[in-house]
């Protein structure tokens, strides 16, 4: 037994070495939480990314008509299954640039060990964390959605600018509630406001009306909720609304949910204002969204659009930098930095004969610009939105 | 690919293994030498890594630490808490029966964690530890990884070698003749009890090290380390394949699991790129399916435990 497991092992490795034909390939490792929580999410999110290396493809391919390759990766959403999808994917495949992983412990855990030391470029589509920021990066870490920290503070400032100087935080006890509500305080007391109530409170209880007495006794006539529109959000908006106990209330995007209004009807929500990326009606969305659904995807998929973004992300600046690793992140900032011509979600070609030219590209994303700052993040594009009708409308830009 | 990224990926995967290993070493105590049912791995993995990551790592606001201690203190400290923490949780907990004992250990271990996840002032909650010091983090990618390697394999080494040495010991064979039969071990006048809870502690301690050097070798460590999959399932997955009561067993199983998970995606990475989501399932599926021809067909593991003879006293005889 002791032999065969042996010989089996001698297999394994023996097929690893075989398995890997020199090919003229170029390589981008797609890392992903394909096992464990977040299975659900992560087929559609690679399907995304796989579109973008399809249309690389088929408009020329990379540099002198180089095939790339995305070489899927299990990071398992746990740092374990990262740290060794992330050294395969560097060692043994020799990727030239990563997307992913999803989670923000595999991030931080995949970026330490293994691609900051190896000097390969990552750019995660999905890990929002703030402590993504901090790391001790040499710039090669980047991601194309939002830390959290950015709604939180965009909101605070939002409400200062609108005159709301004193308001009640209550937020679902979570990491997505949590992180919201502390950047949103942090921001609003920094700016001069004034927090008169600042709770978390557990999911799927009958009754909150306690939860509001007690932040209403601050004094504040706003509540600002993080929570989700179509579960316990819901709850809290209808009691506070019924005992009175508030006059306006403030959403996070959670909030901005159909289920608000379909159960307390639009005439009841006049004070009710949610915030929410926007960059909906935005023409790279419009390019994205045609092209995900001839493949059979779902463009309103959670995190498909940032997905895509990364990878075509990621082979723009292989194209610019001329296939070196060593400089893709540097490209990176210069494909995307606000200046120059723009592109388009799909439009490799155009993109391909600029950088050839020596023209400077500028790509705008399906979720957004995308102009990295000095922490390889990207601020977010919110909008503070009210309801009209039976739907939500613009009430202002949030910055 | 060249010879230095095959290197590379070899070298990984040792220092991974060397880190399980320590945790397969742990159970192996408590388990293999002592039939003590812990089903709560993660929660001293998770209490290692955290303390030592706290010692360790620089002032962060919003959290207590920035004690900025070597990383030998780290990893003393890691030990010495998760074995504190087992002292308590042993003393209420021993008292049950096998089965019993695995339930209170798996919800001790979902205890931690949940602390872990939601108390900020402690382990920054969700977000985790980061900026956690590595011992010759900053040479390059290959030098620093043999660095550690060479560090985890020493530490690895000491730890197998006392481990042995203790099993080897009449304090070994009075916990195996508690392990195999208690009432007699008792009637001959051990102190089963405190015996047990000292197995329990030494395994913990053994737990706490392996989460200290995982939380080190990645430089930051989250509540997603700790889910009960990766920490308390896979070692027991490892264990019972090597060989429990076995400690050359018991690294050999964490070779064989984790290669074989390992590489395993490596070939299914051959397959084409339609499949290469869903190729990624067969791996669970070879686990368990490996798991289970073990089961059928070698209970005991690939290297079972030693049966000692009692040698044949002529004097008695007399």
């Amino acid at each position: 037994m002791r032999k065969s497991s042996l010989a089996f092992v001698g297999v394994l490795l023996g097929a690893t070495a075989l398995a890997h034909p020199a090919s003229a390939d170029v390589k981008i490792g797609l890392l992903g939480g394909v096992s464990g929580p977040i299975a659900a999410m992560a087929p559609a999110m690679i399907d995304a990314a796989q579109l973008a290396i399809q249309q690389v493809n088929e408009q020329g391919g990379l540099l002198a008509g180089e095939n790339l390759v995305g070489v899927v990766g299990d990071s398992g959403c746990n740092p374990q299954n990262a740290t060794d999808a992330a050294t395969k994917a560097v060692n043994i495949e020799g990727i030239s640039a990563m997307v992913g992983p999803h989670c923000s412990g595999a991030v931080l855990a995949a970026a330490n060990s293994v691609t900051i030391p190896a000097g390969i470029t990552m750019i995660t589509p999905s890990g929002t964390s703030p402590e993504i920021s901090k790391l001790a990066d040499k710039d090669t870490v980047f991601r194309t959605v939002p830390s959290d920290d950015y709604q939180g503070r965009a909101l605070a400032r939002t409400l200062l600018e609108r005159g709301t100087g004193k308001v009640a935080v209550a937020y679902l006890n979570n990491d997505y509630g949590k992180g919201l509500a502390e950047a949103f305080k942090a921001e609003f007391e920094e700016k001069g406001g004034e927090i008169a109530g600042f709770a978390a409170h557990e999911d799927g209880k009958a009754s909150y009306r306690s939860n509001l007495a007690e932040l209403a006794d601050g004094g504040a006539d706003t509540l600002v909720l993080f929570d989700y529109g179509d579960g316990t959000g819901l709850t809290i908006l209808r009691q506070a609304l019924e005992n009175g106990f508030f006059e306006t209330f403030i959403g996070g995007d959670g909030m901005k949910s159909d289920a608000p209004i379909r159960e307390l009807g639009a005439e009841n929500l006049g004070t009710f204002y949610a915030s929410s990326p926007v960059g909906e009606q935005s023409a790279g969305l419009e390019a994205f969204n045609a092209a995900f659904k001839a493949i059979g995807g779902d463009p309103n998929a959670i995190f498909v659009t940032t997905s895509y973004d990364a990878t075509f992300l990621a082979a723009l600046a292989l194209e610019k930098a001329g296939g070196d690793k060593a400089k893709v992140h540097e490209a990176l900032r210069e494909v995307s930095n606000g200046e120059g011509e723009a592109i388009l979600p799909g439009e490799w070609k155009k993109a391909k004969e600029l950088i050839a030219a020596g023209t400077a590209i500028d790509y705008k994303g399906a979720a957004g610009d995308h102009n990295f700052d000095a922490n390889g993040d990207v601020p977010g594009t919110y909008a503070l939105w009210r309801v009209e009708g039976d739907t939500f409308a613009v009430e202002t830009e949030m910055k | 690919m060249e010879w230095i990224g095959l290197l590379n990926y070899a070298v990984f995967m040792a220092i991974f293994i060397g880190i399980y290993a320590l945790l397969a070493i742990g159970l192996n105590i408590q388990w293999g030498f002592t039939g003590l049912f812990n089903a709560g791995i993660a929660g001293f993995f998770a209490v290692g890594a955290y303390v030592s990551a706290i010692l360790t790592s620089p002032y962060a606001e919003g959290r207590i630490g920035g004690f900025e201690m070597p990383v030998v203190i780290g990893w003393l400290g890691a030990m010495v808490a998760a074995g504190a923490i087992a002292w308590p949780i042993g003393k209420v907990c021993l008292r049950f029966r096998s089965d019993y004992l695995a339930i209170a250990t798996i919800g001790v271990a979902e205890i931690i964690r949940l602390v872990i996840k939601s108390e900020d002032w402690l382990t920054n909650s969700a977000r985790g530890i980061t900026d956690i010091p590595r011992p010759f983090g900053d040479l390059p990618y290959v030098q620093s990884q043999l660095a550690y390697l060479a560090i985890v394999a020493a530490v690895l080494l000491a730890a197998y070698l006392l481990v042995e040495r203790q099993i080897a010991s009449p304090w070994g064979r009075m916990m195996r003749a508690i392990r195999d039969n208690e009432t007699a071990a008792r009637a001959m006048g051990k102190d089963v009890p405190f015996r047990r809870l000292e197995a329990f502690v030494f395994g913990a301690a053994l737990m706490g090290l392996g989460g200290a050097l995982f939380a080190h070798l990645n430089r930051a460590i989250t509540p997603e380390a700790i889910d009960p999959m990766v920490a308390t399932f896979l070692v027991w997955i490892m264990l019972i394949l090597g060989g429990s009561g076995n400690n050359r067993g018991a690294i050999l199983g964490v070779a064989v699991v984790w290669i074989i998970w390992s590489m395993s995606e490596i070939l299914t990475d051959r397959l084409p790129a339609e499949m290469a989501v869903k190729a990624k399932y067969i791996r669970v599926f070879l686990i368990g399916l490996m798991l289970q021809l073990v089961l059928r067909f070698r209970p005991e593991g690939i290297l079972p435990e030693r049966q000692r003879e009692a040698e044949i006293s002529t004097d008695s005889a007399k």
